[in-house]
């Protein structure tokens, strides 16, 4: 199993009157190879749950297995570590990085790798052709269109080539144009090996995906496999 | 991620806020501009002043005794240090200004020791012994200084200063000529270097005659001016002391504390040196200390733009922790980021501070070129790139320890 998490809670102000429980006992195991959609209406946690499993986040309590790994146990260092080389993260606002060219944010996890300068740079061009943005590589976030500044965003989380690669809403701010060429490329990926975990509260998008996985209040109401991804 | 890759960041980062790492590094630049300029013109000042008084005479004691009983002081005072140790004591001269108008006269040019309009060109006779050049740190270019047997014998002789010299003689050589004082001829028999002390030229512009000679033109005063010169500084305080002793024991003290039968009091310059030295590493002190106060204000700046720099870079932070960066890289790159802007703002500081040295020197210390030591330029260089260090830190620190989800979460 390549994921696994076990009674996952994430609760804000515990105890308190104002208690929220983002995560309320939620065990899930996602499959090298799958393409999973976790989706449900705003404030279901879906986005709770990406971050708790981009290691971005840590749980109140539960257990959280990467790939073998105890992800709770892990130090600072080691946590860093598996964000730059076992996950890729594509967000719905993009998250690159202003000042930084095409071209320098998608070598920034590879510089952060410790990859040499010569390799990282045929690498970072390497994947930005594949989403067909290399013309662009010399252009600043400000000076490109939504849907390539996400394409942009993609190549940097497949620069590493990580295994697992976690889109949170990657076609939010995009047209349904544009929106359906980034999807093109991640079912692209899950076809090469990639797992792909899609967050979305849209169902014809996770309707892509072969997994259905829908939460509510915290809590995993349906997991269901979809026979033939719509197109 | 390696040193230089933090170091591109870094310079990439301040270039992209041009405007802001300018203004962050204006504090650190007018900071250390103004402790060099400070520093170097306390210093410049410090070594003028002592320049000035070496070149007036160092390790001198001044007597000035005077009997209302007749005695002879000069025998007197003479004997006294005569016995004194040859360890201690370089020799002894009388030292007497005359005062009244002489001129002097060679050829169609002629000086004046009243000359009040052009001080510049006023001259000061005085009447000293064979000794005199060596008690008042005269330094003989040409010929011989005043010998005993024309102290004995009350030759109509005569030593001109470098700048007195010039004026009677230009280039040529004045030994064996004949000048005139007051229409009486004396003979030149050396001349001594210029000691060249700026707003001081009265000291070059000298004419030395043995004390002994023409009383009319000493108007028959008594000596009771001497010049000792001593070997060192610690020699210089022990015959001052000897010689006030020998002085309170001709004159000893009435009840009241005054001196009886005369007046004798033994001084020397090297106290007041000292005060001097001791009050310039005051000011030295003081003036560095207000700069420093601007250097640390312009460290307090760079925090505070630090912090928002932080604040405004959380995101960013985010980014770079969920695509993985260490929380060292994080610090390393806001530390090296401030230690950048430091390095920079002090290297400009550095170069304006040298420049308003130069300016400094030109315009407050009459053209000195004043150069900073290099020990304060290295010093202030390194002060300011350790203020970018630790101004920096807190917010390097406070920047790298979010969770990635919540630095992602800032705007």
């Amino acid at each position: 199993m390549l994921i696994e998490i076990q009674d996952i809670f994430k609760i804000y102000n515990e105890g308190k009157e104002s208690e929220v429980r983002a995560l309320d006992g939620v065990s899930l195991e996602i499959d090298r190879g799958e393409f999973v959609a976790i989706v449900g209406q705003s404030g279901s946690g879906k986005s709770t749950m990406m971050n708790v499993l981009g290691c971005l986040d840590v749980p109140t309590y539960g257990e959280y297995y990467l790939d073998g790994h105890d992800i709770g146990s892990l130090s600072d260092r080691e946590l860093a570590r598996i964000r730059n080389r076992e996950i890729g993260f594509i967000f719905q606002g993009y998250n690159l990085i202003q000042e930084l060219d095409a071209l320098e944010n998608v070598t920034l996890p590879l510089i952060y790798q410790g990859i040499s300068v010569f390799d990282r740079e045929d690498r970072a061009m390497e994947a930005l052709s594949r989403v067909g943005m290399a013309e662009r590589a010399h252009h600043r976030p400000s000076e490109m269109s939504g849907g390539q500044q996400q394409r942009v965003a993609i190549a940097r989380a497949i620069a590493t080539r990580p295994p697992i690669i976690m889109a949170d809403e990657p076609t939010g701010a995009l047209d349904s144009k544009t929106g359906r060429h980034v999807l093109e490329i991640l079912r692209q990926l899950n076809g090469e090996g990639s797992t792909i975990i899609l967050i979305t509260h849209d169902d014809g998008i996770a309707a892509q995906a072969r997994r259905r996985v829908r939460l509510s209040d915290g809590r995993i109401v349906s997991d269901e496999q979809l026979k033939e991804a719509a197109v | 991620m390696n040193l230089v890759q933090a170091f591109k960041m870094a310079f990439k980062s301040i270039y992209m806020k041009k405007t802001r790492s300018f203004l962050t590094m204006l504090g650190i630049i007018i900071g250390v501009a103004s402790v060099v300029i400070m520093v170097s013109v306390v210093s410049g000042q410090n070594k003028k002043n002592l320049e000035w008084m070496e070149a007036m005479g160092n390790n001198v004691v001044e007597v000035y005794a005077d009997s209302w009983t007749g005695q002879n002081m000069d025998t007197i005072i003479n004997e006294f240090v005569g016995d004194l140790d040859k360890k201690l004591v370089v020799g002894i001269t009388p030292n007497i200004n005359l005062w009244g108008e002489m001129v002097v006269r060679y050829g169609s040019k002629s000086y004046s020791t009243t000359n009040w309009d052009n001080w510049e060109d006023m001259i000061q006779v005085v009447l000293g012994n064979d000794a005199y050049g060596a008690c008042n740190d005269y330094n003989l270019a040409e010929g011989r200084e005043l010998s005993y047997l024309d102290i004995e014998k009350e030759s109509s002789v005569c030593v001109l200063g470098g700048g007195l010299k010039e004026k009677l003689f230009n280039y040529t050589s004045p030994v064996g000529e004949t000048v005139t004082i007051n229409g009486l001829p004396y003979l030149v028999v050396g001349w001594y270097e210029s000691k060249n002390i700026e707003n001081w030229p009265e000291v070059d512009n000298l004419l030395l005659l043995p004390y002994t000679v023409n009383r009319t033109l000493n108007k028959n005063q008594t000596i009771s001016n001497w010049k000792v010169k001593c070997t060192s500084s610690s020699a210089t305080s022990e015959v001052t002391a000897r010689i006030q002793n020998f002085l309170n024991g001709a004159f000893p003290l009435d009840e009241e504390g005054n001196q009886q039968g005369g007046f004798g009091r033994a001084t020397t310059n090297n106290t007041w040196q000292e005060q001097n030295q001791e009050q310039a590493k005051m000011q030295t002190m003081v003036m560095g200390g207000i700069a420093a106060i601007s250097l640390i204000v312009g460290g307090i700046g760079i925090m505070n733009i630090m912090l928002v720099t932080v604040t405004e870079r959380t995101r960013e932070i985010g980014i770079r922790k969920a695509i993985g960066a260490e929380r060292r890289s994080i610090i390393a790159q806001f530390l090296i980021e401030a230690a950048v802007i430091c390095g920079i703002g002090g290297i400009l500081g550095i170069i304006i501070g040298c420049m308003g040295s130069l300016i400094a020197g030109k315009f407050l210390l009459d053209g000195m070129r004043l150069w900073p030591d290099q020990g304060i330029v290295l010093g202030a260089f390194l002060f300011s790139v350790a203020l970018g260090v630790i101004f920096g830190m807190y917010p390097a620190i406070k920047a790298s320890g979010l969770q990635p989800v919540e630095a992602l979460r800032a705007d």
